[in-house]
């Protein structure tokens, strides 16, 4: 049993938690790469997606699990802009909800907006991204992969480059690996790396090579230009020249460390194509392993 | 209730400027007039008696700074709500912010508080614009306004952004001796700031509104103050910094006042991690350092009184997500017991930073406690412990995050303008 009802972030969940999604997702995971690929236990569940911000790998891994675990699926996205003129998120949910909806997978612009709901409705919730708060089942599934090919993450050095400032993958990638024990390191430019950072216990490094010499994960985020209203960084060739990860870089270290990226990458930026799909990226294991976990996570909030 | 006789006993009267400082009196008041003061007065056979044993009698303490929300937005306050409001929180008299719909920037929207309040029992002194419409741009008729009764000029919730704006503020008061009253709050560093920056803030992935936010418009305030030879009041401080900056500036000898509101010394920024809405007030809710600071700030006398910040907002401004939420709280009925119950000031400091202070900083008369003098006064009791209950919102909105906490020291009668309100 998970000892929450909702699934709002990793800060507030525990290591058992987590530990016990592992063992699940890999049930499923082995399931998933069966011929038949699908199983009953979600059957006479509604879940509604509700996407408030655009969103296309996470809405379809996501609803890949609930049809794989055979519930009925409602879709509602919608942008956010359109809601806050007429109808509140506690209006849109209710209404959803009065039609007997069972789970809620929500994705939303505002910080916090989970924990929200979660507060004033019933169904379980499922935090698919707030903000640049949380995108918990984004850290579970990379942490899974990692474990995949490192084994217990204990004493584990994982450094997260890029835009550690706008994004909520970043913070629940510190949270949830630190909970597994691993040392956490981000990098990118000063502007783009929360001042109080260090104190979760966050190294901080702003020079990429010495990063890269330390780790043996690098998770890199997508440089997130809807979300930076202002400029963090005077143009794209020249943190693509400073910040950017490419081959001749990794060659250089005399080591190899696995490349990770939650995706859309922007290819040429934050990271180069040879990178991005070299033996050693596991991009595309982490959607994979996306839809085990997010499985999973549905299958044991079900139980609850 | 109007032209009552009450007789008020055994309560400690504390006014330094009253021959009967710290003693403890009975007090006979009779059509708003204070008849008698004396140990073991006769009670007159139509006086109402309240006992004051345990509690104090002070001036009326006074507010500065409410949002009335009138006109304009009288669905969220107006001035008979605030009024109960205020008394209930043991204020007989507050000074409103310009912040209404007309802006409070000539004469007659001063007309009009003026009119609307004749007959409360609270006294409601105005703020008025400091630029037209608050839009910080260009100055407003100050000297008319201060002629019609206003008693400091500021843009109230707006800080006054422009440089020049202030300082031609700063320059013109000093022909009829006005004041300036600016929150100092630089929005440009503090982009999209949802809650104060720090590691809470970092942990829920908020952006921050930074403490240098505030201190770096606060510098530039006393740099101005200091080329004009003004007053300057900072309105409702909130950062150890901040403190530091007004008690150089004191020492230097600058006519500098500063003002700090009561919630910013109950809870720290970590009262947010649940993203709990009332807890969204601006000036944010600092760290434990600058509780203390503001603590000492108002021991040595650097902070010079406590507000309520009362800001009124409707359920459909609060029950939202957190980033979509207004700033602000209400703070009129609990802002003394929440100074009293976490500021660690005495009985005599509380009457000094909510009745005595403030008038003096806008250069309005202390009520006396004397005989045969009109009754403005407070009889407050300390060590009461109470819940504060919805039914206890005199306000039209209840964005309170003290709703349902306990609360120490409770106003137990307020006498003001021939009336009496005894809770």
């Amino acid at each position: 049993m998970l000892s929450t009802r909702h699934l709002t972030g990793i800060k507030n969940i525990t290591e058992a938690d987590i530990q016990l999604i592992f063992q699940t997702a890999e049930e499923f995971k082995e399931v998933i790469n069966r011929p038949i690929k699908k199983v009953p236990s979600l059957r006479d569940m509604t879940v509604a997606n509700l996407f408030f911000e655009n969103s296309t790998r996470t809405r379809v891994s996501f609803e890949l699990a609930e049809r794989r675990l055979s519930a009925d699926i409602v879709n509602f996205s919608a942008s956010a802009s359109s809601v806050s003129k007429g109808e509140t998120l506690l209006d849109t949910v209710n209404n959803i909800l009065a039609m007997k909806v069972d789970m809620v997978v929500m994705r939303h612009p505002a910080p916090g907006a989970c924990a929200f709901l979660a507060n004033k409705i019933k169904a379980n919730i499922v935090n698919a991204g707030d903000g640049t708060h949380e995108h918990p089942t984004q850290a579970l599934l990379d942490a899974f992969s990692m474990r995949e090919h490192l084994g217990d993450l204990a004493g584990k050095k994982i450094c997260i480059f890029g835009d550690i400032l706008h994004s909520r993958v970043a913070l629940s990638n510190i949270f949830c690996l630190q909970k597994l024990g691993a040392h956490v390191k981000v990098c990118g430019p000063p502007t783009l790396i929360p001042k109080h950072i260090g104190g979760l216990g966050v190294g901080v490094e702003h020079d990429v090579r010495k990063a890269l010499e330390w780790c043996d994960v690098a998770n890199i985020l997508r440089i997130q230009l809807e979300r930076q209203d202002i400029r963090y960084f005077p143009s794209l060739r020249e943190y693509s020249q400073y910040f950017g990860i490419n081959k001749a870089l990794l060659d250089s270290l005399g080591k190899q460390i696995l490349i990770m990226h939650p995706g859309p990458i922007n290819r040429g930026v934050e990271i180069t194509s040879d990178v991005a799909d070299s033996e050693h990226s596991l991009i595309l294991q982490q959607v994979e392993n996306g839809v085990a976990i997010r499985m999973a996570v549905l299958y044991l909030l079900a139980n609850q | 209730m109007q032209n009552k006789v009450i007789l008020i006993q055994n309560a400690l009267i504390l006014h330094p400027e009253s021959s009967f400082h710290q003693k403890k009196m009975d007090v006979l008041i009779d059509g708003g007039m204070i008849k008698k003061i004396g140990s073991g007065l006769e009670k007159p056979s139509e006086a109402t008696v309240i006992s004051g044993e345990g509690a104090f009698l002070a001036p009326g303490f006074i507010d500065v700074g409410i949002q009335v929300c009138d006109p304009g937005m009288e669905h969220r306050e107006d001035v008979h709500s605030a009024a109960a409001a205020a008394a209930f929180g043991g204020f007989t008299a507050v000074a409103v912010f310009p912040n209404t719909s007309p802006v409070l920037h000539s004469k007659s929207e001063l007309a009009y508080i003026r009119k609307k309040s004749e007959n409360l029992p609270v006294e409601f002194k105005v703020i008025g614009a400091l630029t037209r419409d608050c839009k910080g741009e260009e100055i407003s008729e100050m000297y008319d306004m201060h002629s019609a009764g206003a008693v400091a000029f500021s843009d109230g919730q707006k800080s006054i952004k422009n440089a020049d704006v202030m300082l031609k503020s700063l320059h013109y008061v000093k022909a009829f001796g006005g004041l300036v009253m600016n929150h100092p709050f630089d929005k440009a560093v503090a982009s999209g700031g949802q809650m104060h920056e720090g590691l809470t803030s970092t942990g829920l992935g908020m952006k921050g509104i930074p403490s240098i936010s505030e201190e770096l418009m606060l510098v530039r305030d006393l740099y101005l103050l200091e080329y004009s030879g003004s007053r300057l009041h900072a309105t409702n401080i909130s950062t150890a910094q901040s403190v530091e900056l007004i008690r150089q500036a004191k020492s230097r000898g600058l006519q500098v006042s500063a003002s700090v509101a009561a919630i910013n010394l109950a809870f720290d920024d970590r009262a947010v991690e649940d993203f709990d809405t009332f807890m969204k007030v601006q000036p944010p809710l600092r760290e434990q350092h600058d509780i203390e600071a503001l603590k000492a700030g108002l021991q040595d006398g650097t902070i010079d009184f406590i507000s309520s910040n009362h800001v009124p907002y409707d359920e459909e401004a609060k029950n939202l997500e957190f980033p979509y939420a207004e700033f602000g709280a209400i703070g009129l009925e609990t802002a003394v017991a929440v100074a009293n119950t976490y500021g660690g000031l005495s009985p005599e400091q509380l009457v000094e930073k909510f009745a005595l202070m403030p008038r003096r900083v806008l250069k309005m008369e202390l009520p006396k406690i004397a005989e045969n003098v009109s009754a403005e006064l407070t009889l407050f009791q300390p060590g009461l412990d109470w819940i504060y209950s919805s039914a206890e919102v005199f306000s039209k909105s209840g964005n309170s995050p003290f709703l349902g906490k306990k609360l120490r020291g409770k106003t137990l009668a307020v006498f003001n303008k021939g009336q009496s309100q005894i809770f």
